[in-house]
């Protein structure tokens, strides 16, 4: 770091103060914020930060004066914060970004309106990004990663001030947001349905009045849970409705959307088309796609176990799992269509002895039992219309549409 | 002791320097109240003469200043002699040695005085208070100002006294230096050991070497301190106790509020005080332990109990004794308490800096005492010796219970009673009730405990005393009238039974002899005391009769009067003291003040009388007599110094204190670990008393707890071995050691026993596992083995407890059977819980070489089925499940079969043959490859039951069976489950619990 005059350093932390003291003042959300801003936009903090380093004494200079001395509370912290991020050191970054983060909560309780609404958001993004940063430092020297924990729960303190009635709550819901992602990231998504419930049941909020974009991510994040639930229609629809809202700029974002979104899609058999899964690189899906176009179920497995560790980090494994019906659904299909050009006459009559042909032939290794089981689970999921006659083997198809399309509904359990 | 002498004089030139203020007045002061006395008993007791003559000064007032100048030097050891106990006590650590040599030596030539001693015992009490709050407060900015302060209250009494002293001063200061050292050593050391780590050191020697006295003073100090002379002898059977006292008082003090603990400390000594400011207190908080010790005191005022009572006891022994000094010595008390009453304000001015707990406790100790003396005074004069004895007693028990709830009274009220009940008396602090009762004879002071007690209860107990022949059987009476009366409180009966007829209790053997003349029985005593230190002794109840019973009397004045007289010192003090460093201040002008009242100079009340309305009558009383009397009182006890009664009793302290010193050394040994070599048992009762004195000290994190300490090894060589539940720390006598415990698991494996039985054995192996905090290969095959058999037993609970165990085992590291357990987990997971993000994340932590594990592999395959439905793989699956996974698959057999029926009676028509659902539902026990048209017997009927029991309609057809498949789909059902419990554990069904047999 380049030399810097004490009087320099001075006069870089005196205008980092003066400027957040004006910003509250004046209400100036966007200067506010900026100065918070510590990881995000650290290139507009790198000043003061440098300055902090020089000149040590930096409580005794915001104590001194008085009109920095009322954001004692929150400015200290800050300061150190703004040091310790310079100096590379997330760890005590977070721990005072927590504490002005804080005391900046506290003032903002007191304010009436909502001008610092901004500010708000930019705390609640670097509390999750400094959280984020330190724990990656804390897990690389061998220590107890918990600082996303605390940040956590600093977020449902945030959460708690702004859900509510009031001018405020617009706010919420980008905070239950930024919750989410902590807790996606943690594995504690159990958490996530305390704040859902008093989003949705609360009825404190109209989702209209939120900004779109934080609906966006909402219903991206409850559309996820929904996947783990295998909830197949409700995680369409909000998955649909993120997809559907999305700014058409942010491509990352759409694609995550539609990792989640194609699974679920594809469990109520509707099927991406290829230029989509080419134009959002989501390429790991193509093969189950071909596999349900096909009947094809050795790709399907091939395809699930090439893929495993993505999709189950990703949680779609066992949605993909369950496409495995829709195969044999296909795959009969395909042997009824032969069937009928070959003999229309007969072609209601599936014989079981030919499904286990086309399976063997698939290099399944099934026998008439197994594949007796598999067409009476088809007919009981309502995959297939028709019954199947022990006696004889055979596999009676209804004459009308035999194989219904799902049709966005959900396979019936 | 000679060396101490020597020590004192070296101190004495430092301490010149820096309490030169103090010391002069004191030695002044000393020299014209005490001077005469000391003079006087300074022959008799050698140990005393040889300190004060090789300070130089021979004289009293000498004396004093040598102790003053002891304390300041800091030279705890030299100081001994002298009755620096006190001086020490203000002074750090070092000190803290002295009082006890000072006081032995003091005690063992003093001993025939002993009731002398404690006249100036109960003079030190009052003057104490004052030295007390200077002491303390000036822990360690002044101590030579309470140093000098101290040296009045030289005499045994004194080290005593000092102790509490120190301990407030070490509350203040610190709560590590309490728990660290204090415990280990007598309640005394304890205290000082707060000062001083290298008190302790210096501290047994001195109690030992010192003898009988050293015994006594380690009881004072310990809280009890009281310093009566029924102490001394009470004292060696209650020394351990008192000890024991001390430290609960300590525990209490650390655990929550100050003031509790310091009271009790301070009431102890004051004993009538203590009852006083303690229930106030207890009301509110939990009661020390130390308190409740004298509590049970009070609690039996209407009796004699209050002998304890620092003055009143004194006054008692002094008559027993020698009833003509009785009389002299009163008034020269009366004129001491009251100096010593002008004393209390000052503590609280110089409190001010400290919490109120001092202010309010302090005050009242002071206050208390201070009303005992006025009664005891004025009984002497009055009527004969002997009956005397038992006025005081008696005298003393009225006023104790009223100020016990004018303790509590006024400290609810507060100032409600301020200066108007000081009116009456002309000595401020003299009760009002007091003077009255001490005039009148014993039946009149009788109908004065009226107003507490009934009259019957007052008749009972002048019957219970005119049986009495002698002293010994009067104490005696006392002290089971006491527990009487206590029992009575207890019990609510007080008021309610009928006295006149309740037949006296027998008097018990005389014990006088025993006690080497002494007349107080001691045995007697020490029980009676222990009692009432963990006796629930329902302080609710205490409280509430106090209160009662002050509301009738309607006379005790006097407490009130002390509190709001408090109350003003502490205000004006508040107002006062403006500077940072007030007790410093303070403590001279303390000094000044009082030291002049000592010696009767006009000084008296210049700072305080305006402040305290109270002090001013105190100064009314005759202090002019003081010096006389005092004179006096020493004479006599001197005379008694070399009676065979008080050699035979300071005998008797000797062994006393030998006991307690062996307690001590057990203590210490413990504690240190000194005895580590003795072996692991030693070691962990050490590491289990760490964590208890923490506890009790100041409560220590439980991460401080050292763990390994409390970590057993086994000794146990039973191969079997019931579980229980463990409620107090394990006994290595029954632990079993690791190779034993290995020949267990064997058994338990080869047994042919209930499950319950083997289950039962295996969670003793598992608990034995665990204290011993054995974690290894063995740890894992006792819970694989555990987990099996559960499993084999569809105990699933007990698996889940071990299942997460095995986990954690794993996760460190240790070998064991992996991958048949990851499968297991799985199966739990699907075929159990069902949770599909642990399902997730357990299957992506799956390593490679796990997924191509046999067992793993299958139960990768159950999913499947499961999640599809597949009814026939997972029927086959169930055939050729590898391990235990058979019997997670029978946790969901049952669905699965039901599912799979569904599925059938809605896809197949007409019929399904029953042979095909025998087979496809696993019911048949053949394999697949053994298939045979046979088959249909196997497991046939079987089936036939489960299909019409879940409601399939079942038609023949050529002998064949078949289910009617469209019939059956609308009448399918899940029929309850037998032996399902509410609480969805079988295995807690009462039927089976009830059953159980191992």
């Amino acid at each position: 770091m380049a030399y810097l005059s004490m009087g320099e350093a001075h006069r870089r932390i005196t205008d980092y103060l003066s400027r957040f003291c004006d910003a509250v003042s004046s209400q100036d959300a966007a200067t506010l914020s900026a100065l918070l801003a510590i990881s995000s936009n650290f290139a507009s903090l790198q000043a003061p930060a440098d300055a902090l380093n020089v000149f040590q004494d930096s409580n005794q200079l915001v104590n001194q004066v008085e009109r920095y001395a009322q954001f004692a509370e929150i400015l200290s912290p800050l300061l150190r914060c703004l040091q310790s991020y310079r100096l590379g050191r997330y760890s005590d970054a977070y721990v005072a970004f927590e504490k002005a983060a804080n005391a900046f909560l506290q003032e903002f309780r007191n304010w009436e309106t909502a001008w610092a609404m901004e500010a708000v958001y930019i705390l609640a993004l670097e509390i999750r990004l400094l959280a984020e940063k330190a724990d990656r430092e804390l897990s690389s020297s061998g220590k107890n990663t918990e600082k996303l924990q605390g940040a956590g729960s600093f977020l449902m303190k945030i959460f708690g001030a702004l859900a509510g009635k009031g001018p405020k709550r617009v706010g919420a819901l980008y905070v239950a947001c930024q919750l989410f992602k902590v807790y996606f990231k943690l594995g504690t998504v159990h958490l996530c349905r305390s704040v859902i419930r008093s989003i949705e049941t609360a009825r404190l909020f109209d989702l209209d009045e939120f900004p779109v974009k934080d609906k966006v991510t909402y219903m991206y994040y409850t559309g996820r849970l929904e996947v783990y639930n295998e909830n197949f229609t409700v995680a369409d629809q909000k998955l649909t409705y993120a997809l559907m809202h999305c700014s058409p700029n942010k491509e990352a974002n759409k694609r995550m959307i539609l990792k989640y979104l194609i699974p679920v899609k594809l469990s109520i058999g509707i099927l991406p088309k290829q230029w989509l899964l080419e134009k959002y690189n989501l390429m790991e899906y193509n093969e189950v796609v071909k596999a349900l176009k096909t009947g094809d179920l050795r790709l399907l497995r091939q395809a699930l176990r090439e893929h495993e560790d993505r999709f189950l980090r990703s949680g779609v494994y066992l949605v993909l799992e369950k496409l495995e019906l829709q195969v044999y659904q296909r795959l009969m299909k395909k042997i009824y269509v032969l069937q009928k050009q070959k003999d229309p006459s007969k072609a209601h009559q599936l014989k079981i002895e030919t499904a286990v042909k086309a399976l063997n032939w698939l290099g399944m290794d099934m026998d008439m039992d197994e594949a007796e089981c598999i067409m009476a689970i088809l007919i009981f999921k309502n995959l297939t219309k028709g019954y199947i006659s022990h006696k004889n083997k055979v596999v009676v198809l209804s004459k009308q549409d035999p194989f219904p399309k799902l049709n966005g509904k959900p396979v019936s359990s | 002791m000679s060396d101490s002498g020597g020590m004192t004089s070296k101190g004495a030139e430092p301490i010149a320097v820096v309490d030169s203020r103090s010391t002069e007045i004191q030695a002044v002061d000393v020299a014209q109240t005490h001077g005469s006395l000391y003079s006087s008993s300074q022959p008799a007791v050698q140990s005393w003469s040889s300190s004060t003559g090789e300070q130089s000064v021979p004289n009293s007032s000498y004396y004093y200043d040598p102790q003053s100048q002891v304390s300041m030097s800091g030279d705890a050891q030299g100081m001994s002699f002298t009755s620096h106990a006190s001086t020490s006590s203000n002074q750090v650590g070092v000190n803290s040695t002295q009082p006890y040599s000072g006081y032995a030596p003091y005690s063992s030539s003093t001993v025939p005085y002993n009731y002398n001693s404690v006249g100036f015992q109960n003079y030190y009490y009052s003057n104490h208070p004052l030295g007390n709050d200077s002491t303390t407060q000036q822990v360690e900015g002044d101590q030579n100002p309470g140093a000098a302060y101290q040296p009045l209250s030289a005499f045994p009494n004194s080290g005593s006294y000092v102790a509490p002293t120190s301990y407030l001063g070490t509350y203040y200061n610190a709560g590590d230096n309490q728990t660290g050292t204090g415990y280990e050593n007598n309640s005394y050391n304890y205290q000082t050991g707060l000062w001083n780590d290298a008190n302790y050191h210096n501290y047994p020697q001195h109690l030992y070497s010192s003898y009988t006295t050293s015994a006594t003073t380690v009881a004072q100090s310990s809280t009890t301190a009281s310093t009566n002379s029924l102490y001394y002898q009470q004292q060696y059977n209650k020394w351990p106790y008192c000890y024991n006292q001390a430290m609960p008082a300590v525990n209490g003090i650390a655990g929550t509020d100050n003031s509790h603990a310091a009271p009790s400390l301070q009431s102890a000594g004051y004993s009538a005080v203590g009852v006083g400011a303690g229930y106030p207190y207890s009301s509110n908080q939990p009661p020390p332990p130390g308190t409740t010790s004298w509590r049970e005191d009070s609690k039996p005022p209407g009796v004699s109990s209050f002998q304890e009572a620092a003055t009143p006891y004194n006054v008692n022994k002094t008559w027993e004794v020698v009833p003509p000094a009785m009389q002299t010595p009163p008034v020269n008390q009366q004129s001491y308490f009251n100096n010593l009453l002008k004393p209390t304000p000052l503590p609280n001015e110089n409190q001010d800096n400290q919490p109120k707990v001092i202010y309010s406790q302090a005050p009242h100790i002071q206050h208390s005492s201070s009303n005992h003396v006025p009664e005891i005074f004025q009984t002497p004069q009055q009527t004969a010796p002997t009956t005397e004895v038992r006025q005081f007693s008696k005298v003393q028990i009225p006023t104790n219970p009223r100020i016990a709830p004018n303790v509590g009274v006024s400290l609810l009220k507060t100032q409600k009673e301020s200066s108007g009940t000081n009116a009456p008396t002309r000595p401020a602090y003299v009760s009002v009730s007091m003077p009255k009762p001490s005039d009148k004879s014993s039946a009149e002071d009788h109908g004065k405990t009226k107003g507490t007690f009934p009259p019957s209860l007052c008749a009972y107990v002048d019957r219970s005393f005119a049986r009495c022949k002698d002293d010994s059987q009067r104490s005696a009476n006392e002290n089971i009238l006491k527990q009487v009366i206590a029992k009575a409180t207890a019990d609510g009966t007080l008021f309610t039974k009928e006295w006149d007829i309740e037949p006296l209790f027998t008097l018990p053997v005389e014990q006088s002899d025993q006690q080497s003349g002494s007349p107080w029985p001691i045995t007697k005593r020490s029980p009676s005391r222990r009692r009432s230190r963990w006796e629930p002794v329902a302080d609710e109840n205490l409280n509430d009769k106090l209160t009662s019973v002050d509301d009738n009397a309607t006379k005790n004045t006097s407490l009130g009067q002390v509190e709001a007289a408090e109350k003003v010192a502490v205000k004006n003090s508040g107002s006062k003291s403006v500077n940072g460093s007030v007790g410093y201040k303070f403590l001279p002008s303390q000094q000044q003040s009082i030291l002049p009242k000592f010696s009767q100079r006009a000084m008296k009340k210049p700072r305080f009388s305006h402040t305290l309305s109270a002090t001013e009558n105190v100064d009314h009383s005759s202090d002019s007599d003081k010096e006389q009397n005092l004179t006096k009182y020493y004479a006599s006890a001197i005379a008694l110094a070399d009676s065979p009664e008080e050699k035979k009793r300071r005998e008797n302290r000797v062994k006393r204190f030998e006991k307690g010193h062996g307690n001590q050394t057990d203590l210490k040994i413990s504690r240190s670990k000194i005895a580590a070599g003795s072996g692991a048992y030693t070691s962990r009762t050490s590491g289990l008393l760490k964590p208890t004195s923490y506890e009790n000290g100041q409560s220590k994190a439980v991460e401080d707890i050292d763990w390994d300490s409390l970590t057993v090894k086994g000794t146990c060589q039973e191969i079997e071995k019931r579980y229980l539940r463990l409620t107090s720390a394990p006994e290595p006598s029954t632990v079993r050691p690791e190779e034993i415990l290995e020949k267990a698991l064997h058994m338990v494996q080869t047994s042919q026993k209930s499950y319950l039985y083997r289950c039962d054995q295996l969670k003793s192996i598992r608990q034995d596992l665990t204290v011993q905090r054995i974690q290894n290969t063995l740890t894992v095959k006792v819970y694989e083995t555990h987990a099996r058999l559960a499993l084999e037993a569809g105990d699933l609970p007990e698996y889940n407890q071990c299942q997460s165990q095995l986990k954690r085992l794993y996760a460190e590291g240790i070998k064991g059977c992996y991958m048949e357990f990851s499968a297991y987990n799985l199966l739990s997971i699907i075929l159990h819980s069902n949770n599909k993000r642990e399902l997730l994340s357990s299957m992506a932590r799956l390593s490679a070489d796990a997924k191509s594990d046999k067992a793993v592999k299958h139960a990768l395959s159950v999913h499947s089925a499961v999640s599809s439905g597949n009814y026939i793989l997972f029927f086959r699956l169930y055939k050729e499940a590898p391990n235990l996974n058979t019997f997670f698959m029978n946790i969901y057999m049952e669905k699965m079969r039901f599912e799979a029926m569904k599925c059938m009676c809605k896809s197949y028509r007409p019929v399904v043959p029953v042979s095909y659902i025998t087979r496809a539902l696993g019911f048949s026990k053949l394999t697949q490859g053994e298939e045979i048209e046979d088959a249909s017997i196997d497991g046939y009927e079987e089936c036939e039951e489960w299909l019409r029991a879940h409601g399939a309609v079942i038609t023949s057809s050529n002998a064949e069976l078949q289910l009617d498949t469209k019939a059956s789909a609308s009448t399918l059902y899940m029929p309850e489950v037998e032996d399902a419990v509410a609480h969805g554990d079988a295995n807690l069904a009462v039927d089976n619990f009830l059953t159980r047999t191992l």
